[in-house]
C-alpha cells in the first residue's frame, strides 16, 4: 500500500517538473508572476518527490519485502544503517537517489536565488526538464517501485559483503552530491545562451554552486580510492577502471570549469570558454551515468548490463547534450570581445590551464573509448591501462604546475613583467633543490619523474609559504583558498610520486608462533580464531608487529564467510602513521598448515587522501565565503 | 571561423552519440569464442587411467579438446552435451583440469565417459599454454592446428552458432 | 586445536591447494619486477583488473608462471609476450606501439599542439 503511495508522489512529482519546464520556457520568463509561479511548482515538485523517497526509505528500514527491490537487496539481519544504504547499492536505487540529488540541489537553488533574477524561471527549467527526463528513465524502465505480491517473501537476499561498509555508503552520495550540483551551472548556462544577453553576469551567481559541487566530487573521489585501498585487499587507490575515469573526466572538467568561471566573473575573460566548459562539466557526469548503467562497459563496478536502458538513456543524454551544444554554437558569438588578455596576466595563465586540462580530458575520453573502437572494428580486444594513462597524466600534469609555479604572482588584468616572474624563483628552488637531493641520498631515488614531481610539488609548496610569509610580514593580500588547495596538489603530486617509488610488498609463509623479518620489521603469528558475526562467520589472525625501535603492535587480518551468498571476502588490517602504512591480508592455508600472508609496505598514502581533504576544505570555505558576498 | 568552431563541435558530438548507438545495436560475436589459428603447444602429460604419457604428435589430426574437472558444475551440464557429440562420432579428447585423480576417475564412473582419452592436466600446464582459464572451455583442433577457442559451456546453441559453420567449412571431422 | 582448526578452513574455504611454494625470488631486484609486472597484466578470467587484484586460480597460476620466468632470466618483454601469446593482447594492459595504436599514443600531444597553435594564431589576428 505504502509502495504505491511511493510510486504515485513520484509520478505526480514527474508531471509537475514537466509543468515547471513548460511554463518556464514557454511563458515570459521575465514576468514576475512567471518566475513566482515556475518558483513555486517547483518547490511543490520537489516537496512531492522527496517524500516518496522518504517513505521509500521508511519502508527499507520496515522490511517490507514486498517491494522487489528492497526484497533483492537488503535483509531482515541488516544493520539498519545499511538496510538504508543498500537502498543505492544497485541500479534502480541509486538511480533514485541521483534524482533526488539532483532536484535537491535545484531546490537549494530555488530557495536561495530571490525572485528578480532574470535567468532564474528558465534555469528552474533546465534542471526540471533533467530530472524528468531521469524520471522517465527510473519509472519506465529502472522502476524501484515493483512488488511481489501477493505473497512477499519472508526474507530478503543479502546485498554483495563487499558493500556492507560505512564509508562505502556514504561514497555514493557524496559522488552524486558532486555531478549533478553541476546542473545548476549548466542550466544557468542554459538559460543565459537562450536570453541571449550578454551583459547578464551568470558567472558570478553560480560560482559558489560550482565551488560546492566541484568540493563534494573531490570528496567523492577521494572516499571511492580510500575505500578501495582498505576493502579491496590488494593496496592501490587508483586503477584506470573505465568506472573510475569516467567520474574523473567530470572532475577535471568542473577544476578547469571554476578557475575559468573565476576569470569570467571578476573580468569578463574568457567567458565562452567558461560557457562551454559548463555544459561540458554537466554532459561529462551525465555521461558517467550512462557508461555506468548501460553495461557497455566490462567493470567491477558497473551496474545491470541491459540494452534498453542503455539507448534509453543514450537518446535522452544525447538530446540534452545535442540541444545544449546547438545553443551554444549559434549563440557564443555573442560573448566574442575584443578584449585582450594581457601577456602574462592570470588570465592568460587560466586560459593555458583550460588547454591542459582540455588535453588531460581528451586523453582520458580517448584511453576509455579506444578499447571499444577497436573491438568494434575489428572484432578483437584490446585493453589501455595505467601505462598509458600515467605517460599522458604525469608529463602534462608536471608541465600545468611549473605554469602554475610561475602564476602565483600574476594579477587581474595586468601584465606582469619577467623579471618579476622569475623573482622568487631562487630561493624556492633552493630549498626545493635541498629536499629532491635529501630524498635522492636518504631513500635512493634515481627515478627521474619522481625526482622531478618532487621537485615541482615541492617547489609550489615553498612558493606559497613565501606567500604566507608576505602577508604576514607585510600584510600583502592573498587569496588564502588558492593557497590550501594548490598546496593541496603540491602535496598531491609528492605524495603519489614517493608512494609510487618507495612502497613494496611481499608474500610471506608463516605457521603459528613462528617469526618472519620484513624490513627491519618482526612480524609474528600469535593467534588464530573463529568469531561469530551479524551476517557472517571470521576467522581472525593476531599477529605481532615489532618495528625497528622495538615499538609493538598488533593487526588482525580476517577472512569471512557470509551466510546469504556463501562469499568469502578478506578484510585487511593496516596499521596507519604518519610516513607509512602496513598493510596485511592473510591469504590461503598450505598443505602444511601454514599461512599466505601479504605484506605491504605503502608509503605516504595517507598524504595522497590529506591533500584531497585540503582541496575540499579550500573549496567549501571558498564556496562559503562567497555565498555570504552574493547579492 | 566561427561556422569552422560551430561545425567542429556539432560534428564530433554528432559522431559520439552516434558510435554509441551503433556500439549498443552492434551483434555481438561471441565473446567467448575465438578463431585465431595457432599451434598446439608441446606437452608431456600423463593419462588419467594409466601411465600412458601423451605428447603433441599424439594430437595430430582433427579433434574437439575439452577442459573439464569434477570440481566445475557446469561441466556436468555440458556432460549430455558431449555424450550426443560423441554418439555422432565427434572425436573428443578430455583435458582433466587441476583435478585430483580419484575425484576425476569417480566423477567419469558417475556420469559416464565421452572421451576418446583423458589427459590428466593436474598441475594445468598445458592448460596454461593454451591460454585456459576456467572450466568448461573447448577447443577444436584441425590437422593439429587450434582453430577455435571456446570459453563457456557447449550446448546446442554454441555448436550451431560457433562451432559448426568452422567445421562445415573447413570439411573437418568428414562433415558431420 | 591446531587440527580442528585446519579441517574447519579447510570445510569453510575449499579454496584449491595452492600446491607448492610461495613467491621466492632469487634477488629483491626480481622480486620488485615481479610485482610491477603483475600490476600491468589483465586479469584474464576477471571483468577487469590487474593480476595483482586477482585471487582466481587462473590468476594464481598466472602469477607462479612469471616467477618461473623471472628466474630462468627471462626479461619484462619475453613474459608479456609469453602471456599474450596465450591468452591474447587485451591481457596487457600497455597495448604496445603498434599500427593499431599510434592513434592511441600521439593523438593527445597532437591534441595540445593544435590547440596551442590555434590560440596562439588568434592572438595574432
Amino acid at each position: 500500500m505504502l509502495i504505491e503511495i511511493a510510486h504515485f508522489l513520484s509520478i505526480l512529482s514527474t508531471g509537475l517538473f514537466f509543468i515547471c519546464f513548460i511554463f518556464s520556457f514557454f511563458l515570459n520568463s521575465k514576468d514576475i508572476f512567471i518566475i513566482n509561479l515556475v518558483s513555486r511548482i517547483y518547490s511543490h515538485s520537489f516537496f512531492i518527490f522527496l517524500s516518496s523517497f522518504f517513505v521509500y526509505v521508511w519502508l527499507a528500514i520496515s522490511d517490507n519485502f514486498s517491494v522487489l527491490y528492497i526484497a533483492q537487496h537488503s535483509n531482515i539481519n541488516l544493520p539498519v544503517f545499511y538496510k538504508i544504504s543498500s537502498i543505492w547499492s544497485a541500479h534502480e536505487g541509486s538511480m533514485f537517489l541521483w534524482i533526488i540529488f539532483l532536484t535537491s540541489w535545484g531546490a537549494v537553488y530555488n530557495l536561495s536565488t530571490s525572485n528578480d533574477q532574470l535567468l532564474k524561471a528558465r534555469t528552474l527549467g533546465v534542471i526540471s526538464i533533467t530530472s524528468v527526463g531521469f524520471l522517465l528513465f527510473l519509472l519506465l524502465t529502472s522502476n524501484p517501485f515493483e512488488t511481489i505480491l501477493p505473497v512477499p517473501p519472508e526474507n530478503g537476499a543479502d546485498i554483495n559483503p563487499v558493500l556492507q561498509d560505512p564509508l562505502l555508503a556514504i561514497h555514493p552520495p557524496m559522488l552524486y552530491m558532486g555531478y549533478v550540483g553541476f546542473v545548476i551551472a549548466f542550466g544557468q548556462a542554459i538559460a543565459f545562451l537562450f536570453e541571449g544577453k550578454p551583459e547578464i553576469k551568470w558567472e558570478k551567481q553560480v560560482r559558489s554552486w560550482s565551488l560546492a559541487s566541484w568540493s563534494f566530487l573531490t570528496l567523492g573521489i577521494a572516499l571511492g580510492s580510500w575505500w578501495a585501498y582498505y576493502e579491496l585487499g590488494w593496496g592501490g587507490y587508483w586503477f584506470w577502471d573505465p568506472v573510475e575515469n569516467v567520474a574523473l573526466m567530470p572532475w577535471l572538467a568542473a577544476t578547469a570549469f571554476v578557475h575559468s568561471l573565476s576569470a569570467s566573473s571578476k573580468s569578463s575573460i574568457l567567458r565562452i570558454w567558461t560557457l562551454l566548459l559548463s555544459i561540458l562539466v554537466f554532459s561529462l557526469s551525465l555521461f558517467g551515468a550512462f557508461i555506468v548503467r548501460s553495461g557497455i562497459i566490462d567493470s567491477v563496478h558497473s551496474f545491470a548490463n541491459d540494452p534498453e536502458r542503455g539507448l534509453y538513456l543514450l537518446a535522452f543524454i544525447g538530446l540534452l547534450v545535442m540541444v545544449s551544444l546547438l545553443l551554444f554554437s549559434f549563440r557564443f558569438n555573442l560573448l566574442l570581445s575584443n578584449k585582450k588578455i594581457a601577456s602574462l596576466s592570470k588570465e592568460s595563465f587560466i586560459s593555458l590551464n583550460n588547454i591542459f586540462f582540455g588535453t588531460l580530458i581528451f586523453s582520458t575520453m580517448l584511453g576509455v573509448l579506444y578499447p571499444l573502437i577497436y573491438e568494434f572494428i575489428y572484432n578483437q580486444k584490446i585493453s589501455v591501462g595505467a601505462p598509458f594513462y600515467n605517460a599522458i597524466f604525469v608529463p602534462i600534469t608536471l608541465i600545468a604546475c611549473i605554469f602554475l609555479y610561475f602564476s602565483i604572482d600574476s594579477k587581474w588584468q595586468q601584465s606582469l613583467n619577467i623579471k618579476s616572474l622569475f623573482q622568487p624563483l631562487p630561493i624556492s628552488l633552493t630549498f626545493s633543490a635541498t629536499i629532491v637531493i635529501l630524498a635522492f641520498f636518504q631513500f635512493s631515488i634515481t627515478n627521474l619523474w619522481t625526482l622531478a614531481s618532487l621537485l615541482i610539488g615541492s617547489i609550489i609548496i615553498i612558493r606559497y609559504m613565501i606567500v604566507i610569509y608576505f602577508y604576514f610580514v607585510y600584510r600583502k593580500f592573498t587569496n588564502i583558498f588558492s593557497v590550501i588547495a594548490h598546496c593541496g596538489l603540491g602535496l598531491l603530486i609528492i605524495s603519489i610520486a614517493l608512494n609510487d617509488n618507495l612502497s613494496s610488498e611481499r608474500a610471506i609463509n608463516i605457521k603459528i608462533n613462528e617469526t618472519e623479518i620484513y624490513k627491519d620489521h618482526q612480524i609474528t603469528l600469535k593467534n588464530l580464531r573463529m568469531v561469530p558475526g551479524p551476517n557472517f562467520d571470521s576467522v581472525k589472525a593476531d599477529f605481532l608487529i615489532e618495528n625497528p625501535n622495538g615499538k609493538t603492535f598488533t593487526l588482525t587480518p580476517e577472512k569471512r564467510k557470509y551466510f546469504a551468498r556463501g562469499q568469502v571476502t578478506t578484510e585487511t588490517a593496516i596499521h596507519a602513521s604518519f610516513l607509512k602504512d602496513i598493510y596485511l591480508t592473510i591469504g590461503d592455508q598450505l598443505d602444511d598448515g601454514s599461512w599466505i600472508v601479504n605484506i605491504q609496505f605503502n608509503i605516504f598514502i595517507r598524504w595522497i587522501w590529506f591533500s584531497a581533504i585540503m582541496m575540499v576544505v579550500a573549496g567549501l570555505l571558498l564556496a562559503h565565503s562567497l555565498s555570504r558576498s552574493r547579492p | 571561423m566561427t561556422i569552422f568552431i560551430r561545425f567542429i563541435i556539432i560534428s564530433t558530438a554528432l559522431m559520439f552519440f552516434t558510435f554509441f548507438y551503433l556500439y549498443i545495436n552492434d551483434d555481438k560475436y561471441y565473446p567467448g569464442a575465438d578463431f585465431t589459428t595457432s599451434n598446439m603447444p608441446d606437452f608431456e602429460i600423463k593419462d588419467l587411467y594409466s601411465e600412458r604419457v601423451f605428447s603433441v604428435k599424439d594430437l595430430d589430426g582433427s579433434y574437439l579438446i575439452n577442459v573439464w574437472a569434477s570440481w566445475c558444475i557446469t561441466c556436468r551440464i555440458e556432460h549430455g552435451f558431449l555424450a550426443k557429440l560423441e554418439s555422432n562420432n565427434i572425436p573428443i579428447i578430455g583435458l582433466n583440469y587441476k583435478d585430483e585423480k580419484d575425484d576425476a576417475i569417480n566423477w567419469i564412473t558417475k556420469f559416464g565417459d565421452p572421451y576418446k582419452y583423458i589427459i590428466h592436466d593436474y598441475k594445468g600446464e598445458l592448460a596454461l599454454d593454451l591460454g585456459v582459464t576456467g572450466a568448461p572451455e573447448t577447443f577444436l583442433l584441425n590437422d593439429g592446428k587450434i582453430i577455435v577457442h571456446y570459453r563457456g559451456e557447449v550446448n546446442d546453441m554454441i555448436w550451431n552458432d560457433v562451432f559448426k559453420p568452422v567445421i562445415m567449412k573447413e570439411n573437418i571431422f568428414n562433415a558431420n | 586445536m591446531l587440527i580442528k582448526i585446519f579441517l574447519f578452513f579447510s570445510i569453510i574455504f575449499s579454496s584449491f591447494t595452492v600446491g607448492e611454494s610461495l613467491y621466492e625470488f632469487d634477488s629483491i631486484e626480481d622480486e620488485k619486477r615481479f610485482y610491477t609486472l603483475i600490476k600491468e597484466i589483465r586479469c584474464p578470467k576477471c571483468t577487469s583488473g590487474s593480476l595483482a587484484s586477482s585471487n582466481a586460480p587462473v590468476s594464481e597460476d598466472i602469477k607462479s608462471k612469471i616467477i618461473q620466468l623471472i628466474k630462468e632470466g627471462k626479461s619484462d618483454k619475453e613474459i608479456k609476450e609469453f602471456l599474450s601469446d596465450r591468452f591474447g593482447n587485451q591481457v596487457l594492459y600497455n597495448p604496445g606501439l603498434s599500427k593499431d595504436t599510434y592513434f592511441l599514443w600521439f593523438a593527445p600531444g597532437l591534441f595540445l599542439m593544435l590547440i596551442l597553435l590555434f590560440f596562439f594564431f588568434r592572438k595574432r589576428t
